[in-house]
């Protein structure tokens, strides 16, 4: 009962919204360069099934790599500005503006600076676009500590270190999950976009344009609905990696 | 035997700036062994801040403060005291039971014997079957007692509490009372009890300090003698009496 209001409403304007596109193509005659009906898509869907999971397999691949890398990096930097306020209070504002430079643009640049058989740029790209979410997010985590619990632990006569690893971090560890939540994807979109700009031709991106050239454009769209499903599996992985990693949240 | 001495103890915020406040001004206290003693006063009369010298959380402008024989940031670095504040303060990400072991994880006791310890005072607290639940499972009054266990849980000679039940409701502050009395008989802990409730620190205490503000000092020492408490204590005569004593003794203070 409880799942049936939670899952039938998106259902029903998902069906309803995807059965007026269909009719708003036949009925109103749209070329299929402009937009293709779902139906055509479908088929093609369904007779390019195993090209598709090959190149969301490979750009996978990518996003996922840039996104641990990313993460990680971003992490680690948190906890080491979070060390010293000074360059917490530095480094917040330089993260903001160089989170609003198009990174992706680098692709390109990144591109000619490896060979075009090497996927490092994708991740590359990848990566820096996870760094600041995950970043940001974490030093407002990590800096955030109740002061019950500072309190507690210098009455503990805790240590720096280990009052970091059993307060800080823990206590920090929602916030990396939500620029997580944010930079999965992000990542999917960075990986799949750098495609775009070049290099090896085996991703979804590259498959997108490739067709688009062809002007099979329900393959085109087949390939995005591809893009879609690997967005989709990345944020849903990373929910339920939060749930598993911070079970207090959840149980009430 | 004494728990706790300060001798000539006075805290100065902002030393020699223009917004200096004189928190505490020669505070001379005695606090003996197994003794319950609270701490009363009007907000900015440095009640907090005497406890947070007790716990070495503060360093004293001037005077010693003496905890358990030796000077208090020795005490504090031998768990020889015990704290909880108004604020529960547990670790949302740890189950009651890790909350309880945390003390004694920094100290490092052996992780059967943690388990037992924790367990021993959650059964103290009346919690043993909550011990695999989280802090946000539980309602405000037990988060409370889990951290009484919490601070009691390496057996310290002292407890410190700063309005530990100040966020709660009347009910549920009557029941912690006696119970924190039956813990405190029970474990032969001395306690310095931080509190703006008269009637909750008439109850609870040998010993009620009453202190005034501007600057912070202690005005009156009044020993109350009310023999075992129960909650038909809260009906007697002499308890009023304590009551009106203490009461006129805060009003004496701010005049």
């Amino acid at each position: 009962m409880k799942w049936a209001k939670l899952i039938l409403p998106p259902l029903i304007v998902g069906v309803g919204g995807i059965l007026g596109w269909e009719l708003l193509v036949k009925v109103g005659r749209i070329a299929p360069y402009v937009l293709p009906a779902p139906s055509a898509i479908w088929s093609e869907l369904v007779e390019q099934r195993s090209n598709i999971l090959d190149a969301a397999l490979a750009s996978g691949l990518n996003a996922l790599v840039g996104l641990v890398a990313g993460a990680i990096l971003g992490v680690l930097a948190a906890m080491l500005a979070s060390r010293w306020s000074l360059l917490s209070e530095v480094s917040i504002p330089i993260a903001a503006v160089l989170n609003a430079l198009p990174i992706i643009a680098l692709a390109p640049i990144l591109n000619n600076m490896f060979e075009s058989t090497s996927s490092l740029p994708r991740r590359l790209v990848t990566a820096i676009i996870v760094f600041f979410p995950v970043f940001v997010n974490t030093l407002r985590g990590l800096r955030e500590v109740n002061p019950t619990h500072r309190e507690l632990m210098e009455s503990y006569a805790a240590s720096g270190w280990t009052f970091a690893r059993l307060v800080r971090l823990p206590g920090a560890l929602p916030f990396v999950f939500t620029g997580l939540r944010q930079a999965s994807a992000l990542a999917v979109i960075a990986a799949v976009v750098a495609e775009y700009f070049g290099g090896l031709q085996n991703g979804l991106g590259s498959r997108i344009t490739q067709a688009a050239s062809f002007t099979a454009y329900p393959r085109a769209w087949a390939f995005v609905v591809g893009a879609c499903v690997l967005g989709l599996v990345f944020y849903l992985s990373t929910l339920l990696l939060e749930r598993l990693a911070t079970p207090w949240r959840t149980r009430t | 035997m004494t728990a706790v001495v300060l001798e000539q103890v006075s805290k100065v915020f902002n030393q020699g700036r223009a917004d200096e406040v004189v928190a505490l001004s020669d505070v001379d206290l005695t606090i003996q062994r197994g003794q319950f003693l609270s701490l009363i006063g009007p907000s900015g009369c440095g009640k907090s801040t005497l406890l947070r010298l007790i716990a070495d959380l503060l360093a004293p402008s001037a005077g010693t403060v003496t905890v358990a024989g030796k000077p208090a940031r020795k005490a504090r670095l031998d768990q020889e005291y015990g704290i909880a504040f108004q604020q529960a303060g547990l670790f949302e990400w740890r189950t009651v039971r890790r909350n309880v072991e945390l003390p004694l994880e920094l100290r490092g006791t052996g992780r059967a014997e943690r388990k037992a310890r924790a367990d021993e005072m959650l059964s103290l607290v009346g919690l043993l079957d909550f011990a695999g639940h989280y802090p946000a499972q539980l309602s405000g009054g037990m988060q409370q007692r889990v951290a009484i266990a919490r601070a009691l849980a390496v057996h310290p000679p002292l407890l410190l509490m700063d309005e530990p039940f100040g966020a709660l409701d009347e009910m549920t502050r009557e029941r912690l009372q006696v119970e924190l009395l039956q813990i405190c008989a029970k474990t032969g802990t001395s306690t310095v009890f931080v509190t703006h409730s008269i009637p909750e620190a008439v109850f609870l205490s040998d010993v009620v300090v009453v202190m005034s503000p501007r600057p912070g000092r202690i005005t009156a020492t009044i020993p109350v003698d009310l023999g075992e408490r129960t909650d038909a204590t809260r009906q007697s005569e002499k308890f009023f009496a304590a009551i009106t004593e203490v009461r006129r003794a805060l009003r004496g203070g701010s005049s």
